[in-house]
């Protein structure tokens, strides 16, 4: 047990005092997280908006101001068709209005008024939000007998922002990569610089040596995401948890300690620190992009959904997700952890014994 | 600047690369990337599972069901459950959308006395929730002009879904992904086949001969460039066939767009080389420098045009936006050499290249530091 | 001619050279010797052009003061650093190695040139191996092709680094006739830095390298001649003195017969000059002894293939108690590989190893015997992020020492070591001899019966080297330790009981070091006797 002990130490006096690795995972848990969150803006924001208002009237200008900050930016007039459309050729505008002569005198004489969008749709899905979002505004404009009224809660997420959403996201991928990345280079590193012998040599049982150095990465893994949800997602982020946050640890430890058993495995068939670099990324890039970070499961291709489900990641980001924002209750949360422990322990298993050979 | 010694490193590098098998690299990554993305990330909102909890029972309602039914955005459910147990459906991550009929709806509608619809959206995916909400508005007031005989009076709106009618998520991925691959890739080898004559200690060969600075880098360099341009034909096929991307522009100021902002790439690979001592720093420097930039700024995700303060100027320093503008310009836009955009981005990646690689010659220093 | 004044050379914050002044004629051959880190490398550097520097280096009447500078006569100079095979490509062939150099250094290529390109490779006896790439060479065919690169532009100015350090005897020769021809043929100036003393005695001119500073000049007769009358055979006295390995050094006079002094007692001279005594090293004795007699290792017919390549072939090999067993040979002979093989860091292909009359196959055999081995592998691996304390400490508790004992240990080893004063630094700071006996003070903290010692004097300076082979000495005496001990100084052989010699994977010579002394009583070394067993 000592011995147990004495080797956790040593892994984490030797992380903490390598300067350029403190560093990184410092950088990756806060500015990392921070910049990825607020950096992409996958909604309608600040869409530049053209206008050609040939109708000269009132109704026009009504739907006009409609379309605002922080949705829209402020709308620029242009005198033609011809000059809207430059302008969205060359990027400077992403959606074109066209209000003609007749359309006020039509609007007010029923005469079908016709209002003709533009929109530059190589911009995914702003493109997509600006029209649904311009169809609804003018929507209301027509006189409709059906008195009815959508009454709209965006559950646990109040005004849909997505920084919050990526923030989260982000520190999940973080902790993916950055717990295989550590592990493998737990062992790696004794490899490149000769220690590796010395250990092979110390009358230690290996499973023991495998189990401290694992658990040291662990260990300094948990303090990062402690740092990084503290001052990160909840000081400077402002992201909600509608759940308990202690169901977010636990979990976070069994998927943390998952990875850590792909990190067993790669420290396994890696030679030196270049091979990890590239393995880690060659493997975990398709396991965090099957995991519904960034689309979610159920709109993939069946294939992906089918290897989704074998990615530990898938349960996590979901039951963060859960914990997080839908404030789910620790029984409905059973399946992700039942998910993540299962994947969990085969991998652990897997990268355990792998490594193990090399003993 | 003797060819003859350019040569000579240059053959070096092509042998060394074929017979490490590092010749895949820059292939096979930029492969990976453009097909996992390209096939992988959906903007588009389809299939959202909407439960529907109609307490009406009305014809008015089961029409407004089918509608959702009908429609290629929704998967629709109608249970008889709860309120509370719809919420905790989309609390169990079930379900997308609750949708809530009231039981007087029918009654009230046709009377003209204001109803209400409750409409629950999961927003932990915001984007998704956002279009989501959009499109349950639509099917409404859908349903609300089945009402209106009278549609003389109802604002007509003509949706031009310009360069991208159908809306396909490929074309709008797929061209930013080559901004991104285009760049990473020959600046993370470049940076590569420095260091390791650093590391190695083979540098000395050039430290201690008469090779001059210039004739170095062209032949490190020339290397590269040659393999990717290969590359730039690979992807492009990729584009086309796999994705089947439409290609409308010229082909000529593709090609040499390309060749130009792989030149861009090559210089970065170039300043992060003088500065890392090992292969690794050589990996982490360029994959910090160039990922995010390339991601983030590439107008992928989101346009320019929205950005604003801060990133709207970093935007502007890095080089993705031109290429990419010049990249979509070719497939999906086609003004080619006739927009006076295009060939001031052009010009304008060919001099950032050149400022680079006058940089780099600067900084090279001959000699160990 | 080449002049160097007032050179000084710091890298990263510490000086490299402090002030260095001296002259080379045309056609001579001169050495630098001294340590690691004594500043060889720093100004082999400088005159090739590839470090900063301050102070000037005239060469031929064009004076320079920077790598830049250096530009202009960079095509007359031929540059190899330090370690084998550095600038060579593993990938390349040794064809495509030499049309590499041949156009970098845009020779013209007539027939004047072709006869010289096969007269070096026939030189270097590599002419009929044109297609293997360079990643498959020994050591030594890797030296000598990186020298014929060197060569193949006729510089003349040829600046080598340690070109022979680890390289087997027979190819060190060979190196050296070239270099000699060389000079004779095209007046070349040759700077080479060496490790092996023997060879530093046949050049023209040898400079004495000790902290940044040059602290002795002349040809190998000079200086011993210099240093005679401080050369004294051991004894006791009360003088400042130092006694070593049957040799004692005072500067003062002595009535005690003198002896024939070495170039490596130059450096202990040296020393005493400087006021630096050397700390008895000794270890206490302990209660534990084993017998007489006892085989502690046996190995028979090991061998060991990577793919097609034997590592080692059909090694037999005896270790009794209380012995010490030199294993010696060139870089990539099989030591190395002998003595993973023996730790049971690597399996077996064929043959036998007992361990205590155990068999040895595989970790599992291994894992019972681990407390009784101790290991100091190459370059003294241990941890870089911990001080000496701390990875003391850490040990001990690996070989479940308790605490209290533990301190003791530190104690009483770090006084008796001489590394007391170095427990709270970091090893990467340390010279290579604390490193060295900080190592051994680790690998016996659990008390083994046998101790494993790859490479342990490697690049450590002579002094640091003679008071290591001390402390074995005692180890063995004091505590009944057998060692088996790895090394390509061939000199070394002296200090052991029995010697044997590994070539190419296979052993070709086994013996009590006396009685190699019998077999060659001519021999005025054990590099010549060796030499012999190369042939």
């Amino acid at each position: 047990m000592k011995i147990f002990i004495t080797i956790l130490l040593k892994e984490l006096i030797s992380f903490f005092r390598s300067f350029g690795l403190v560093i990184l995972v410092i950088y990756f848990f806060t500015a990392e997280v921070y910049v990825a969150a607020t950096g992409v803006e996958i909604e309608a924001k600040n869409v530049a908006l053209g206008v050609v208002d040939k109708s000269a009237g009132g109704i026009s200008k009504k739907i006009l101001s409609n379309l605002h900050s922080p949705e829209f930016k402020t709308p620029k007039f242009y005198k033609s068709q011809k000059e809207l459309s430059d302008a969205i050729y060359n990027k400077n505008i992403m959606v074109g209005m066209v209000f003609d002569e007749q359309f006020e005198k039509n609007y007010y004489k029923k005469l079908h008024p016709t209002v003709n969008i533009l929109i530059d749709s190589t911009t995914a899905s702003q493109s997509l939000m600006a029209i649904g979002y311009i169809q609804n505004i003018v929507m209301k404009f027509n006189n409709l007998k059906l008195p009815v009224e959508l009454k709209m809660h965006k559950l646990f997420n109040q005004n849909a922002e997505t920084k919050i959403f990526m923030g989260v996201s982000e520190l999940l991928s973080v902790i993916t990569l950055l717990t295989t990345i550590l592990t493998a280079i737990a062992f790696v590193k004794e490899k490149e610089s000769g220690t590796w012998d010395i250990m092979l040599l110390m009358p230690v049982n290996p499973k023991m040596i495998i189990l401290a150095k694992s658990l040291s990465q662990i260990i300094i893994i948990m303090i990062g995401v402690v740092l990084s949800v503290g001052l990160v997602l909840f000081h400077s982020l402002d992201v909600p948890i509608n759940g308990n946050l202690l169901h977010f640890f636990i979990l976070t430890f069994f998927y943390v300690a998952t990875t850590a058993g792909i990190g067993l495995f790669i420290a396994a068939v890696s030679k030196n620190i270049m091979q990890i670099s590239q393995l880690s990324i060659v493997i975990m890039m398709p396991i965090i992009f099957l995991s519904g970070a960034w689309t979610p499961i159920y709109a993939m291709h069946p294939l992906l959904q089918y290897l989704s489900a074998l990615a530990p990641l898938s349960y996590y980001i979901e039951g963060c997700q859960s914990i997080f924002f839908r404030g789910t209750s620790f029984i409905d949360l059973l399946p992700y952890f039942g998910g993540v422990l299962f994947l969990g322990v085969i991998l652990y298993w897997y990268g355990f014994r792998k490594i193990g050979k090399l003993f | 600047m003797r060819l003859r010694v350019i040569k000579a490193y240059f053959l070096k590098e092509m042998i060394e690369l074929i017979r490490t098998k590092m010749i895949t690299m820059p292939y096979l990554m930029p492969l990976l990337i453009v097909i996992l993305f390209g096939y992988g990330i959906k903007m588009q909102v389809t299939g959202v599972r909407t439960l529907i909890l109609d307490n009406d029972n009305s014809q008015i309602s089961r029409k407004l069901i089918l509608k959702f039914e009908h429609s290629k955005y929704f998967t629709t459910m109608v249970k008889n459950i709860s309120e509370k147990d719809g919420l905790r459906e989309i609390k169990k991550a079930n379900i997308d959308a609750l949708i809530i009929i009231p039981s007087s709806f029918e009654k009230n509608s046709l009377k003209g006395i204001k109803t209400e619809i409750g409409v629950f959206t999961d927003a932990s995916f915001p984007s998704r929730a956002t279009t989501i909400s959009n499109y349950i508005q639509g099917v409404i007031l859908d349903l609300a002009n089945d009402f209106n005989i009278d549609d003389s009076g109802v604002i007509n709106i003509n949706t031009r879904n310009l360069f991208n009618q159908a809306l396909r998520d490929e074309e709008m991925i797929v061209p930013g992904l080559l901004g991104m691959v285009l760049l990473i890739s020959p600046a993370i080898l470049t940076a590569l086949i420095i260091a390791k004559e650093k590391e190695m200690g083979t540098i000395f060969n050039f430290y201690s001969s008469s090779v001059s600075k210039g004739e170095f880098l062209v032949a490190k360099l020339s290397s590269i460039f040659f393999l990717v341009s290969i590359n730039i034909f690979i992807v492009f096929l990729v584009a086309s066939y796999l994705f089947d991307l439409p290609f409308r522009g010229s082909f000529f100021l593709f090609w040499l767009a390309s060749e130009f902002y792989v030149f861009v790439a090559l210089g970065f690979g170039l300043l992060v080389s003088i500065i890392a001592s090992s292969q690794i720093v050589a990996i982490i420097v360029t994959l910090m420098l160039t990922i995010i930039p390339a991601f983030m700024y590439s107008g992928m995700i989101m346009p320019i045009s929205s950005m604003s303060g801060e990133a709207f100027i970093t935007a502007h320093i890095y080089p993705v936006m031109y290429y990419n503008h010049i990249i979509y310009d070719t497939f999906l836009i086609g003004q080619g050499f006739s927009s006076s955009t295009n060939i001031l981005y052009l010009l304008l990646l060919f001099t950032y290249g050149v400022i680079l690689f006058i940089l780099g010659l600067l900084f090279l220093k001959k000699e160990i530091k | 001619m080449l002049e160097i004044k007032n050179l000084a050379v710091s890298h990263k914050k510490k000086i490299a050279i402090k002030k260095l002044n001296f002259q080379v004629n045309d056609g001579e051959i001169i050495g630098f010797i001294g340590a690691d880190g004594a500043g060889k490398s720093s100004a082999l550097n400088a005159i090739a052009g590839v470090i900063k520097f301050d102070g000037e280096i005239i060469y031929n009447d064009f004076s320079y003061k920077s790598p830049k500078e250096a530009e202009k006569v960079k095509h007359d100079i031929g540059y190899m650093p330090q370690g084998i095979g550095l600038v060579l490509y593993d990938t390349l062939t040794i064809k495509e190695h030499i049309n590499f150099f041949v156009d970098i250094r845009d020779i013209k290529i007539n027939k004047e040139f072709l006869e010289y390109k096969e007269h070096l490779l026939i030189m270097a006896g590599l002419e009929n191996f044109l297609d293997r790439r360079a990643g498959d060479l020994s050591g030594g065919m890797m030296q000598k092709l990186s020298l014929v690169c060197t060569m193949l532009h006729r510089p003349k100015l040829l600046i080598l680094d340690e070109p022979t350090t680890g390289v087997d005897p027979l190819s060190r020769i060979e190196l050296w006739e070239i270099l000699k021809q060389n000079a004779k043929e095209f007046n070349t100036i040759s700077i080479i830095s060496t490790a092996y003393m023997g060879e530093a005695s046949k050049m023209d001119n040898i400079l004495l390298f000790d902290e940044g500073e040059i602290i002795a000049k002349g040809t190998s007769s000079q200086l011993i001649e210099d240093i005679k009358p401080f050369v004294y055979e051991n004894t006791e006295t009360d003088k400042k003195h130092i006694s070593i390995s049957d040799t004692t050094y005072c500067l003062e006079n002595l009535e005690i017969k003198h002896q024939k002094p070495t170039l490596e007692s130059l450096f202990f001279v040296n020393a005493l000059k400087k006021d630096k005594l050397l700390p008895k090293l000794q270890i206490a004795i302990s209660k534990e002894n084993m017998g007489e007699n006892i085989v502690v290792m046996k190995a028979s017919k090991v061998t060991k293939k990577f793919g097609d390549f034997y590592a080692n072939k059909d090694v037999d090999c005896k270790l009794k108690s209380g012995e010490i067993l030199g294993l010696l040979g060139a870089n990539g002979a099989g030591k190395t590989t002998f003595i993973k093989m023996l730790l049971g860091l690597l399996p077996l292909d064929g043959g036998e190893l007992k361990l205590f009359d155990k068999k040895i196959k595989n970790s599992e055999d291994r894992n019972e015997l681990k407390s009784q081995i101790g290991y100091v592998s190459q370059h003294f691996a241990l941890y870089d992020d911990m001080t000496v304390r701390e990875n003391m400490m850490f040990f001990a508790s690996i070989h479940k020492i308790d605490t209290k004992k533990t301190k003791q240990l530190i104690n009483s080893y770090s006084k008796e070591l001489g590394f007391e004063q170095y427990l709270d630094e970091m090893p990467k700071s340390l010279p290579l001899g604390i490193n060295q006996r900080f190592s051994l003070a680790v690998s016996i903290l659990h008390e083994p019966k046998v101790l494993f010692l790859d490479e342990p004097t490697s690049g450590v300076d002579a002094i640091a080297r003679a008071q290591f082979w001390e402390l074995l000495k005692e180890l063995k005496n004091k505590r009944g330790i057998s060692i088996l001990i790895t090394t390509h100084y061939m000199s070394e052989a002296e200090f052991c009981d029995r010697v044997v010699l590994l070539k190419d994977g296979q052993k070709i010579a086994d013996d009590r070091v006396d009685n190699f002394y019998k077999k060659f009583p001519d021999a005025k070394s054990f590099e010549e006797i060796f030499l012999e067993y190369y042939r």
